[in-house]
């Protein structure tokens, strides 16, 4: 069991950097996602963590050790693959003895491993299977017990269930949480999808354009995006985004865009007047009662709830989660309202930052400026988008 | 109303039936069709491989003056004579000889060949491209330069032997045992192991990194990781190419035949040399067609363990 540290460690291949600088680090024990959409870097860097790509600059540790020029096989880390790796002609037994047989284990200590890895991932009966033999679950299985086997410092998996179907996934990641709860090691996870990293995950470093953009408990990534590509990356359906102007009036912030004019705050000293973002949760938009008049574009029902995309007077899209009793037609002009305590205030541009005060220090004084709606002069009226309606 | 049902019954069954009709008159007509479509094949494949196979065993059965074609009915003589006298077993036993040290100088070759190719070199596409080049080239042509290369009079080999202080005097490469049979296993082994290295090197190419980068991860060095993963993931395409260059390097007779003409003597006299000689030089084409069939018997053999495995190989 060890912690793993990043130090200002780079990355480039060619005249391109895959991973800029990045500064991270891991506890001891600790299950942390790497996340992010494809060519964030988030493979680069768990595979110079394995000692498969060796950074430009920067140091790695491990524990205590530097591993910066350590090949993989001395580093004392195991990885399981997206595609599992496994050895074509070798036996399952075989497979999971591998890593210990490079090692110079003993024969009857290898067995024994083989044998108490395989009771633990319920593989007994596969043992003298080839990998071709196997269903894509069980092949998993095999990679995970490679990795189990041989009781390493840090285990990396990289998108492991990603060619798994959904049900199996889903499976397979209670398993693994619950592996990491017996186990007690420090794995570090790389996956594209948000599901697995915020449930199985102590913390998520969410990355993107080769840039850690916030490593926080899932939670904290959820209700307090650190900025804009976070907090459009994480959550279904996504948050909805509107561009517009930000105002203040003595300590008072006023966000407006076309057919939206909301009081917000409060907000961080970061915090200027001038081109910003409003982000808001679908789950923090009501629909019904309100200020604000929209038209409602298409339904979705997933059975237990309804998603309501919709379109505002200034061509701004919202989405909102409606119990599944509750349905609108497309078409059809609705009143809706924002919850003024879950908006977020982003800086501009795809990676502005969030400018609202973080909740500890946003508590005291957010009773003494109480956030309120006021309906846009522009929503009042949109004869076009009624007869539409009707 | 059962009046008119059971019309409709019929109506429905006839519908039926004609349509099992016209199903099968259509399987008729495809079938047709794909005779008609392979029998131009048929007709060739007989008149250049089955017509010749049997008129050669229907041969081994006569003494026959070749200039001539005339002889005698003479049964199983020349097979007993064959398998009596030494000339055959011989001529089998340099056969083995030429075939086991070409091929496993080729595999060698070619197996290490593939493996620098594979890896990332800057001149690797020219290297990829120039290497096939001793395959292409014509093999009488491939013959003369070589015979140039090894004359014991103004060959460059002796030249270059001799000023590196290796050898003292000329060596007679083609005109002496064992020399001879060593220089036409090496022109083989050279001229046939880009074979080897296109075969290989398009297997090696298909093997996942991912197996690699898991062995390194799992301790594994360089050696360790050609035996674990490299030589397995080849084992199948080396198997097809030894068969394969087995029956081709058996057979195997103007490579041979330009360089040494079967000398000196007849120590690099392999059977397909064995063959010829006996049709046109002694002019018994009975008892060469006799050695002809021995030859395809042996061959047979290599095929049928290529067959199975090839087939085995489809059903995994």
């Amino acid at each position: 069991m060890a912690a793993v540290v990043f130090s200002n460690v780079r990355k480039e291949f060619g005249s391109f950097t895959a991973v800029h600088g990045l500064d991270l680090n891991i506890e001891e024990g600790e299950f942390v996602s790497l996340l992010g959409p494809s060519g964030c870097g988030k493979t680069t860097t768990l595979r110079m963590l394995a000692g498969l790509e060796f950074p430009n600059s920067g140091e790695i540790r491990i524990g205590d050790r530097i591993v910066n020029d350590l090949a993989p096989g001395q580093r004392d880390i195991a990885m399981v693959f997206q595609s599992y790796a496994l050895y074509p002609h070798m036996s399952v037994a075989q497979n999971i003895a591998y890593p210990l047989k490079k090692r110079g284990v003993p024969a009857a200590e290898r067995e024994k491993s083989v044998a108490a890895t395989a009771s633990l991932l319920q593989l007994t009966e596969l043992l003298d299977r080839k990998p071709r033999q196997l269903s894509g679950g069980q092949q998993q299985r095999v990679a995970l017990g490679r990795a189990l086997v041989r009781d390493p410092k840090v285990f990396l998996l990289d998108e492991p269930l990603s060619n798994l179907d959904a049900k199996l996934r889903g499976y397979m990641r209670v398993e693994l949480v619950e592996l990491h709860r017996r186990l007690g090691r420090t794995m570090v996870y790389v996956t594209h999808d948000q599901l697995e990293a915020m449930t199985m995950s102590d913390r998520i470093a969410v990355m993107d354009g080769g840039k850690l953009q916030q490593f926080a408990p899932p939670t904290d990534v959820y209700a307090e995006p650190a900025n804009r590509f976070v907090a459009s990356f994480i959550g279904t359906p996504a948050m909805t985004m509107i561009d517009g102007e930000l105002t203040e009036d003595a300590g008072a912030w006023t966000f407006n865009a076309e057919g939206l004019s909301m009081t917000v705050g409060p907000l961080s000293g970061q915090a200027k007047s001038g081109p910003a973002c409003l982000g808001v949760r679908p789950e923090n938009v009501s629909v019904g009662e309100g200020p604000i008049g929209a038209v409602v574009q298409v339904v979705e029902k997933t059975g237990h709830e309804n998603i309501v995309f919709m379109q505002l007077p200034g061509g701004h899209r919202l989405t909102a989660r409606a119990p599944a009793m509750q349905s609108w037609q497309p078409g059809e002009q609705v009143k809706v309202v924002l919850d003024a305590s879950h908006v977020h205030i982003f800086g501009s541009g795809p990676r502005g930052d969030r400018w609202n005060r973080p909740a500890q220090s946003a508590a005291p004084s957010s009773a003494k400026a109480t956030p309120q709606i006021i309906a846009s002069k522009n929503t009042k009226a949109d004869p076009k988008a009624e007869k539409a309606a009707s | 109303m059962t009046a008119s049902r059971n019309a409709q019954e019929a109506v429905s069954h006839r519908r039926h039936l004609m349509a099992r009709n016209t199903g099968t008159l259509l399987e008729r007509r495809y079938a047709m069709l794909g005779v008609m479509l392979i029998a131009p094949t048929v007709v060739v494949f007989c008149a250049v491989i089955v017509y010749p196979l049997l008129s050669a065993i229907y041969l081994s059965f006569f003494s026959i003056f070749t200039p001539t074609l005339q002889g005698d009915f003479v049964g199983l003589n020349n097979y007993a004579e064959l398998l009596s006298t030494g000339t055959f077993w011989s001529s089998l036993g340099t056969t083995l000889i030429w075939t086991v040290g070409t091929l496993s100088l080729q595999i060698l070759f070619g197996v290490g060949m593939a493996l620098v190719l594979h890896q990332n070199m800057w001149f690797r596409s020219l290297a990829r491209s120039l290497i096939l080049f001793p395959y292409f080239i014509s093999t009488v042509v491939a013959v003369l330069v070589w015979k140039w290369l090894f004359n014991d009079l103004y060959g460059i080999m002796n030249h270059f032997l001799i000023s590196l202080g290796i050898i003292s005097f000329p060596m007679d490469y083609l005109g002496t045992m064992p020399n001879a049979m060593i220089s036409v296993i090496l022109v083989g082994a050279w001229k046939y192991f880009p074979f080897v290295v296109i075969a290989v090197l398009a297997r090696l190419q298909t093997i996942p990194d991912q197996l690699y980068e898991a062995a390194k991860i799992d301790g594994a060095g360089p050696i360790a990781r050609f035996f674990d993963v490299t030589l397995p993931q080849l084992r199948d395409v080396l198997v097809v190419i030894i068969l394969l260059r087995a029956i081709w390097d058996f057979k195997e007779f103007d490579l041979i035949f330009l360089l040494t003409g079967g000398g000196p003597l007849n120590d690099t006299q392999t059977l397909p040399l064995l063959v010829y000689q006996e049709a046109f030089a002694l002019n018994d084409m009975g008892n060469a067609s006799a050695y002809a069939v021995m030859m395809m018997l042996i061959m047979l053999v290599f095929m049928l363990v290529y067959i199975r495995r090839t087939r085995s190989e489809e059903e995994t």
